[in-house]
């Protein structure tokens, strides 16, 4: 097809520029930065806790248990909400419009409001704790600071998802019914709507532990017991939310480096349905307090044992594609599959956390047969990080892979491959590493808050190390992303300047790369799910010789008008 | 945009290409944000919930000692709501008609309806006699009811820049989106308030 044409892209240059920017790639471009500088930030200081919880023999770098306490909550913070969360909204930002054909994000300066909105409750969140605030903090003003900052970022963030939602409901092209949007955006969908259902409750939770500090309900000097209050986050099934979009994109990017389109599309998306509806719901319940199963908590283990099932479907669907296509080594293929198996590896491990109350359920009905004297008791211990480590390393992955497959799209360049792989294997093996560390400490009874923490046992120092290199290794892929990052923004090419190395089926890769403002010449109009496999793609109101076929009312068109063929800003047939 | 070239002679040779409709976006948005507004107020009940089922389980009186919640002022402010409903969603009949009188009207009752509401909270504060510094409950109550004045107020500033809007000639028959989007969050502020009623007032 003829090189689409657009309007040059438009990268604010001004203050007012950035604070109102009204394209949506400037705003997910920012959300990106934005979020590995805070996940650096986070994993810098989870490896400081890490090490200080090492230590049998007292602190080396925090003064007290309280500030290692709030070493410990600020560096947790600021990776869910400060790092992986705004990572993957600034992709679903830049990507989702793309993929769905549309001109612009619904709400585009409300994006970017929630960005900066979120940047500063970020920035207030750090100098909150610098000031003695936060959960172990000794200033009760500023442990209520420490809720307003964080309610803040966590406002940004729904506003953020309610726009994403928005755009997928009400702004997809013309011909794209709800079967046909991507995995990826279906992906952002489904993570949108449990996001913008389940934070609120964080926000209420931070309400009442505000006012409770504000007018001494809680003294001040139990301050620390506030970490638990991102548990309704941070805890399985409800961590598994940040990986709902990893799964998505894991599932586009193996279609296009199979060659094959992953099969049974509705099957896909439904289970990405499934899964991200079992991510809801069962948390408000609580892992930590379950020692038998009754009726209170009945539907949080089912939901902890069937989350499997939708992540096991999905990857074997896409297994099919790996069965049936060509496969080359690249970063992209091998983050999408590794991110995949690592969020299998963390609902199974979930599953070891079930064993005590399964016996205990069996216990209650033949107290003769069971004895609960051997079960294993995990809830309450650092078990809960290990199913954490590996699902920030499933995240880490898949963010890198997702980079590194549609870097043409965000930086208008092909990222280096070997970079990307060190990064890869560097995140993956270290969140391994952290997960064994953690699960062998929970095991041996290392509570999982850090005010608990007694490392005084020999074995478990050797578990700390563990998962201190653990936690390394995931900075050091992460530190990688970062100078990739900057390395491509630097060198990041203008609008519709560059070709595409792969070859998708999906809208994104029928705009030039990158996009420019308004992203396509018209609208396009499709009629499958894989709109650029089969040179079925159109735009509304164009002739031929701007891209495509008019397609509103095909039939009248002029006879002149060819079929499209989409996608080829550089971009080879196989797809 | 994109210069696209038609080839009718009675078209301009350039014009930009046309937008996708993009019916009821705001009203989508509007929707999600009610719809989060709400689990975050059903989380704070469940809470509430929570605490005076321990508190009860123990055989004590989950209302502090001299704290009474009246159910006259609770259930005139339910009626006053349930008027203002009604108002709300005249001031859309209103406007998809064109018929801006009505419109105006309508909306004045609803902010007036919305007025008699927080000043009737108001009074209830006043007779309640909960100390928000003197017991943890306190903190629940006005967390509770506060939330929810904050959502009123906010629909009533909705509403005001909604009818003022309507006043400049934004929303009529064929454009309404932005009153329906008011609308709906007026009427889920109300039936949250049908909810709290239930676990404040009338469970206590």
């Amino acid at each position: 097809m003829a090189a689409v044409s657009g309007a040059p892209g438009a990268t604010p240059t001004t203050i007012d520029g950035w604070l109102g920017v009204s394209d949506h790639k400037p705003v997910g471009r920012l959300f990106i930065g934005g979020g590995v500088l805070f996940l650096v930030t986070s994993l810098v200081l989870a490896l400081v806790a890490s090490y200080e919880s090492v230590d049998g023999l007292g602190f080396q770098i925090a003064r007290d248990p309280d500030e290692f306490t709030q070493i410990w909550s600020l560096s947790r913070e600021l990776m869910i909400f400060g790092g992986l969360v705004p990572i993957l909204l600034g992709i679903g930002i830049y990507l989702v419009p793309l993929q769905i054909g549309a001109s612009s994000l619904a709400f585009a300066r409300g994006a970017a409001g929630a960005f900066w909105t979120w940047l500063l409750g970020a920035g207030l969140l750090i100098v909150d704790y610098l000031l003695n605030g936060g959960p172990g903090g000794g200033r009760g003003d500023f442990v209520v600071l420490w809720a307003a900052s964080l309610a803040m970022m966590v406002g940004a963030i729904i506003w953020g998802l309610v726009i994403l939602a928005s755009t997928v409901l009400g702004a997809r092209t013309i011909g794209m019914t709800t079967e046909r949007v991507p995995f990826t955006s279906w992906s952002y969908f489904v993570f949108s709507l449990v996001g913008l259902f389940s934070l609120p409750i964080t926000l209420a939770e931070l309400l009442l532990a505000a006012l409770n500090i504000r007018y001494q309900h809680l003294p001040i000097e139990q301050s620390e017991v506030l970490v638990g209050v991102l548990d309704g986050v941070t805890r399985a099934p409800a961590i598994y939310w940040l990986t709902i979009p990893v799964l998505g994109m894991a599932v586009d990017m193996i279609g296009v480096h199979t060659g094959v389109p992953v099969r049974l599309h509705r099957t896909v998306m439904a289970l990405l349905t499934v899964f991200g509806l079992l991510t809801f719901g069962p948390h408000l319940v609580g892992m930590a307090s379950i020692r038998t199963i009754d009726y209170n908590n009945a539907v949080l283990v089912l939901g902890l044992l069937a989350v499997v099932l939708p992540v096991l479907g999905t990857l074997a669907l896409a297994g099919d594609s790996l069965r049936s296509g060509s496969i080359s080594v690249n970063p992209a293929l091998a983050g999408a599959l590794l991110s995949g198996l690592l969020l299998l590896a963390a609902t199974l491990v979930q599953l070891l956390g079930l064993v005590e109350p399964i016996m205990g359920f069996f216990d209650s009905l033949f107290p003769d047969s069971v004895d609960m004297t051997n079960s294993l008791v995990l809830n309450g211990t650092t078990f809960h990080e290990a199913v954490t480590a590996l699902v920030v390393g499933a995240v880490v992955v898949g963010v890198i892979a997702a980079l590194q497959h549609w870097s043409s799209k965000l930086f208008g360049r092909s990222s280096a491959a070997s970079p990307a792989l060190f990064a890869i294997a560097l995140a993956a093996a270290g969140s391994v590493i952290w997960a064994v560390g953690e699960l062998a400490a929970g095991i041996a009874d290392q509570p999982q808050y850090p005010e608990l923490v007694d490392t005084s046992e020999g074995s478990l120092q050797v578990f700390g190390v563990v998962a201190t290199i653990g936690v390394a290794l995931l900075l050091g892929a992460v530190a990688v992303i970062a100078l990739g990052l900057v390395g491509s923004v630097v060198s990041r090419k203008p609008a519709g300047s560059s070709g595409d190395t792969w070859s998708g089926t999906t809208l994104e890769w029928a705009a030039p790369s990158p996009p420019p403002l308004g992203n396509f010449p018209a609208p396009p109009v499709v009629v499958s799910a894989t709109p650029l496999a089969h040179g079925e793609l159109a735009y509304d109101g164009l002739r031929s010789e701007s891209g495509g076929s008019g397609s509103g009312d095909a039939e009248s068109e002029d006879a002149e008008s060819a079929p499209a063929e989409p996608g080829d800003n550089t971009r080879d047939e196989e797809g | 945009m994109a210069v696209v070239t038609h080839s009718h002679d009675l078209i301009p040779s350039e014009i930009t290409p046309p937008e996708v409709a993009r019916p009821r976006l705001l009203v989508l948005a509007v929707s999600l944000v009610s719809a989060a507004m709400a689990m975050g107020f059903v989380g704070l009940l469940s809470v509430y919930i929570a605490q005076r089922a321990d508190v009860i389980s123990t055989g004590e009186r989950w209302l502090p000692d001299g704290v009474d919640i009246p159910l006259t002022q609770p259930n005139f402010m339910g009626v006053t709501l349930a008027f203002s409903v009604i108002t709300i969603w005249w001031a859309l009949y209103a406007v998809r008609k064109n018929d801006n009188g009505n419109a105006y009207l309508a909306f004045a009752l609803s902010l007036l309806f919305g007025f008699a509401f927080i000043a009737q909270t108001a009074y209830l504060f006043t007779i309640m006699e909960i100390e928000i510094a003197a017991d943890p409950r306190g903190v629940l109550f006005y967390a509770i009811i506060g939330t929810h004045i904050v959502m009123m107020i906010a629909a009533m500033m909705y509403a005001a820049m909604t009818a003022l809007r309507t006043l400049g000639g934004d929303y009529n028959s064929r454009q309404f989106e932005g009153v329906l989007s008011m609308a709906i969050f007026w009427t889920v502020t109300v039936a949250l308030y049908g909810v709290m009623w239930y676990v404040i007032y009338i469970m206590k």
